[in-house]
């Protein structure tokens, strides 16, 4: 193997944003190995380094230079480049001069696919220096990253995501030499802020190797993954130092290791009285405005402590903790603000408000909308059997929230707002729940509403958006979900599925398409099928969310899904199956079933006195058992056992054969097996 | 530290690295990006550092003089440097020390705030600037103004005064703050930020939410904007109609304040604005293009390079 080395690329910038960090770093990184594959033929991992300043890149092994590439040229015939004496003559001489090599380079071979020997040259091209490529590719790489907010800065065109400061750049110990608008890449680098204040000149970096450490002697931990961890354990202790534990926040944490340099946790504390707020107006004020997390005890009760990072080591004079603590102070303040101006006015009061606040501008405002979700809601109940007495009165005030002060600052604290006022108004638990759950889930492995008439609302009023967009044409296509009604949809469908309640998908979208009534702007023919194919994707996932074997959702999918309580036992049922060989026989068999009646139009009713063979005989004696055991586990261990004989069947008998009374006693036959089979799952999806 | 001396020094600061000390506008504004000396000096290529105070009006944020954080009225110290300069990071580290600010003590962090005034017709991208965890300047690189992209680009800097003082002071309250002090044959006397501005806030606050007559407010609205584009159309001026642009927008901010202005009206009721000061935009680039092209010697006094 030749010579490596490694290259070391840094964009030092002012601040970029958190979020586009990461997705810059994997982007240069693929672009980066694309070239590498294609200029040095080498397959190569890539090291991702960035910090709010910084992205950075380490690849080891790179070949110091391409290989030196030979490649053949023919000319023309040997009888047209020399005479009978093997002498050069003007055409010979010309190839030679055209390849630019002697004349006694020049070979005379028998090419394939020509008739004659012809003038050959073996020509070597050299390869480059990987250098050189480098000081190319590096700045045109750089260039076309795709920057969501591009921006220009001082009296240049060249566009970045934030202007760039600094250029690093080593291949082995040798700088790579390019300029990109105006910067030159050097070895050396800048270190956090604070340690430059005693250190006016950029640190040099010896080599690729000694990144990491040059830079965490000045003040920099490069790697995001390493910031991370060393927050995540000082938030645990210094959670445990204040009497408590945190309340987790991933996302928070990510967010923190992306905005610093030098990892460190700051622990405060805010006035006690503001415990008297709403826990989830705490935590997301102090999550949303102060990046902090909050602490609470075993019982899970807020403590007037937070935590907060900070970009340097230390807190010598206390300032952080001062200042972080002063801030704080003046959002909660402000929360309480709004907590209060809100309280002054009974929630429900504020539906008149909603009037003004539009939804969806062909759908109507937000009390249009409440009063959709009470009839809808309504009707769900009574087809549960549930009681909906406060069904209306929770519909009225599930949106009140959304005109009030506290939504209007912290939009992610809808519903949650709602049941908070309607708590302290005293209302009903089953009503406060109810508007409290109703944005709920909010994830993919979020909670779904606890109460019965959370999700009965949470339902409706999802149904309601959905039903409403699709009637106005405002169908989710390929990767495009502007109003996020998938999420809305899929949130519809496991309620459904994990409460086990018997509402079909479709019967209850009609319903709420005739709430839509004249607002909707095409067909409701049309609507329902876009609708029918939406809920199917839906149930489908919900089925992959739950954990269900490829071979169970498929099958069980294509025998019904309308009916999820249904759906859902035969889904349960089959998993136990899921490894079973008999049913890959089965499978087999069901598929050779589907292709014999692909053709055939329905027959006469199975006459089983016409049938000849003992293995048919056995197959009609079955089939009664099949038809009539309601247990789907039964079920199933009969469709097991079946597998045997129906193996038999096909290795014994040919179905199609010429006695026209016999054939249609075979294929009646094989249509009632179908016909069981499809009771629980078409197993010639079963794969 | 004072109001007016942090002020002061401040001044002090930019001045010293080479910008202009303007003045405040005398219009109402909801920001000191709306003075012209940003507006316009933002737009066409002449080089142009400048910075100011900017008495800021949000009639939203009004609290009659009680909400210990939350004014009506506020003052920011602008800051334009055009074109932005490599080391402007840099120079801005340098007006906190200015400030009494030892970096080596405190936490400095750029967060991400990309800035947008839709009735400007402007917008930038860079950073709020978090001191020990407060918001203490906005930090943009404008890259259009005027519906105009920006060339060159122009870096902004915003202080908060009160919030700055504040901070550097420990004091919770804004009307505890000092403004400075009066020395007279009697002796000096400290001049709160209370006595200085109370009484303001609580009136204002009472106009903007209880006492502006809504339905004059619509009729101005209306009337500010025919007159700026009078002003426009028929002589060309752009200032005077840019100053019609800004009372059409404290007009509507009054207005919003009330709740006057429902959602769906709001997007149209901008859009009225930004038609106008964009306009004025554009007549101001053409006039300056034309002024460009004139001999020196009829440019009078312009800028020298």
């Amino acid at each position: 193997m030749s010579e490596t080395r490694s290259l070391l690329l840094e964009i030092h910038c002012e601040e970029i944003p958190a979020r586009f960090l990461a997705p810059l770093s994997n982007e240069f990184a693929d672009g980066f190995l694309a070239f590498v594959k294609d200029q040095l033929q080498v397959q190569l991992d890539v090291e991702r380094f960035f910090s709010p300043r910084k992205l950075a890149w380490r690849i080891q092994g790179l070949p110091v230079a391409q290989a030196d590439q030979t490649e053949t040229q023919v000319g023309p015939p040997q009888r047209m480049c020399v005479d009978a004496q093997g002498q050069p003559v003007q055409t010979g001489l010309k190839f030679a001069e055209k390849w630019g090599v002697p004349f006694d380079q020049v070979r005379f071979e028998q090419p394939a696919g020509k008739k004659e020997p012809c003038a050959v040259v073996t020509l070597v091209r050299k390869g480059r220096p990987t250098l050189e490529l480098l000081a190319e590719a590096l700045p045109r790489l750089i260039a076309s990253l795709h920057v969501p907010k591009a921006m220009r800065w001082g009296s240049s065109e060249f566009q970045f995501v934030r202007p760039i400061r600094n250029l690093l750049c080593l291949f082995g110990r040798d700088v790579v030499p390019f300029t990109l608008d105006s910067v030159t890449a050097g070895g050396a680098t800048w270190g956090h802020r604070l340690f430059h204040m005693d250190h006016p000149a950029p640190v040099a970096v010896p080599g690729p190797e000694a990144y990491e450490a040059v830079l965490e002697a000045a003040g920099v931990v490069v790697s995001c993954p390493e910031r991370r961890a060393r927050l995540a354990r000082q938030v645990t202790e210094l959670a445990a130092a204040a009497g408590g534990r945190v309340v987790s926040d991933e996302h928070l944490l990510d967010t923190l290791a992306e905005i610093v340099e030098t990892p460190t946790i700051i622990a405060g504390a805010f006035p006690e009285s503001f415990l008297t707020l709403p826990k989830e107006v705490l935590v997301t004020s102090l999550a949303e405005h102060q990046k902090a997390f909050c602490v609470e005890n075993a019982e899970g009760e807020l403590l007037p402590a937070f935590l907060t990072a900070a970009n340097r080591p230390d807190d010598p004079d206390g300032f952080l903790k001062s200042g972080n603590e002063w801030v704080l102070r003046a959002r909660l303040y402000d929360a309480r603000f709004f907590f209060d101006e809100d309280r002054k006015q009974p929630l429900i009061e504020r539906s008149e408000k909603l009037k003004h606040l539009t939804f969806q501008r062909e759908l109507g405002s937000y009390y249009d909308k409440t009063q959709r979700i009470a009839a809808l809601s309504g009707a769900l109940a009574s087809s549960l059997g549930l009681d909906g007495t406060d069904g209306r009165l929770v519909a009225q005030a599930c949106k009140c929230d959304l005109v009030t002060l506290m939504v209007g600052e912290f939009p992610e604290l809808q519903g949650i707002m709602g049941g908070e006022y309607l708590r302290r108004e005293q209302a009903h638990p089953k009503v406060w729940m109810a508007v409290k759950e109703h944005y709920q889930p909010l994830s993919a492995d979020g909670p779904i509403p606890a109460s019965d008439l959370g999700g009965i609302l949470a339902i409706a009023d999802k149904l309601d958006t959905v039903a409403g967009c699709f009637a106005i044409g405002q169908i989710p296509t390929g990767s495009k979900d502007p109003l996020a009604l998938r999420r809305a949809g899929q949130g519809i469908t496991r309620i459904l599925f994990e409460r086990g309640w018997n509402l079909n998908p479709l019967a209850i979208a009609a319903l709420a398409l005739e709430g839509i009534g004249d607002k909707a702007t095409r067909p409701a023919k049309e609507t329902l099928e876009a609708l029918e194919g939406f809920f199917r994707d839906r149930v489908a996932h919900q089925l992959e969310q739950a954990g269900y074997p490829g071979p169970v959702r498929r099958s069980a999918l294509a025998a019904g899904w309308t009916d999820l309580v249904d759906l859902k036992a035969r889904c349960e049922a089959l998993s136990a199956f899921a490894d079973d060989p008999r049913f890959q026989s089965l499978a087999q068999s069901a598929k050779r079933i589907g292709n014999i009646l692909k053709d055939e139009a329905p027959g006469p009713a199975l006459d089983a006195g016409r049938l000849q063979e003992p293995e048919e005989k056995v197959l009609a004696g079955l089939l009664e058992g099949l038809e009539t055991v309601g247990d789907q586990d039964r079920l199933l261990n009969s469709l097991a056992e079946l597998a045997g004989p129906l193996e038999a069947f096909f290795n014994a008998v040919m179905v199609k054969c010429e006695e026209p009374a016999l054939r249609a006693a075979r294929l009646a036959l094989l249509r009632r097996l179908q016909g069981a089979f499809l009771r629980v799952a078409d197993f010639s999806l079963w794969q | 530290m004072h109001i007016q001396e942090l002020i002061l020094r401040l001044q002090r600061f930019w001045a010293d690295r080479g910008c202009l000390i303007g003045q405040p506008y005398d219009l109402e504004k909801g920001a000191g990006t709306m003075n012209p000396l940003t507006f316009f000096g933002a737009l066409g290529p002449r080089p142009w550092n400048v910075a100011y105070v900017e008495p800021s009006r949000r009639p939203a944020d009004g609290r009659y003089g009680e909400n210990p954080f939350r004014v009506y009225k506020h003052l920011q110290m602008q800051v334009i440097l055009k074109p932005s300069p490599a080391r402007v990071q840099d120079l801005y580290i340098e007006s906190l020390e200015a400030m009494g600010v030892d970096l080596r003590k405190h936490d400095l962090r750029f967060e991400e705030d990309n800035w947008e005034a839709p009735t400007l017709g402007a917008w930038g991208v860079g950073w709020q600037v978090m001191l020990d965890g407060m918001e203490i300047s906005q930090f943009t690189y404008f890259q259009q103004v005027g519906g105009m992209d920006c060339r060159p680009v122009s870096a902004e800097i915003t202080y908060g005064i009160e919030r700055i003082c504040m901070f550097l002071t420990g004091i919770d309250n804004i009307f505890d703050l000092t403004w400075g002090e009066v020395k007279t044959d009697d002796g000096v006397f400290p001049v709160s930020y209370r006595t200085v501005r109370q009484r303001e806030e609580f009136e204002l606050s009472a106009y903007s939410f209880e006492h502006a007559d809504l339905e004059l407010h619509w009729r101005m609205f209306e009337a500010f904007e025919q007159e700026g584009w009078r002003l426009l159309k028929d002589f060309g001026h752009f200032l005077s109609a840019y100053e019609q642009a800004l009372k059409m927008s404290h007009t509507f901010n009054v207005l919003d304040a009330r709740g006057a202005v429902s959602t769906t009206e709001r997007p149209g009721i901008i859009k009225r604005v930004r038609d106008l000061t964009c306009a004025c935009a554009r007549a101001y680039v053409q006039n300056d293009e034309r002024e460009q092209a004139m001999p020196d010697a009829a440019k009078g006094e312009g800028v020298t390079a």
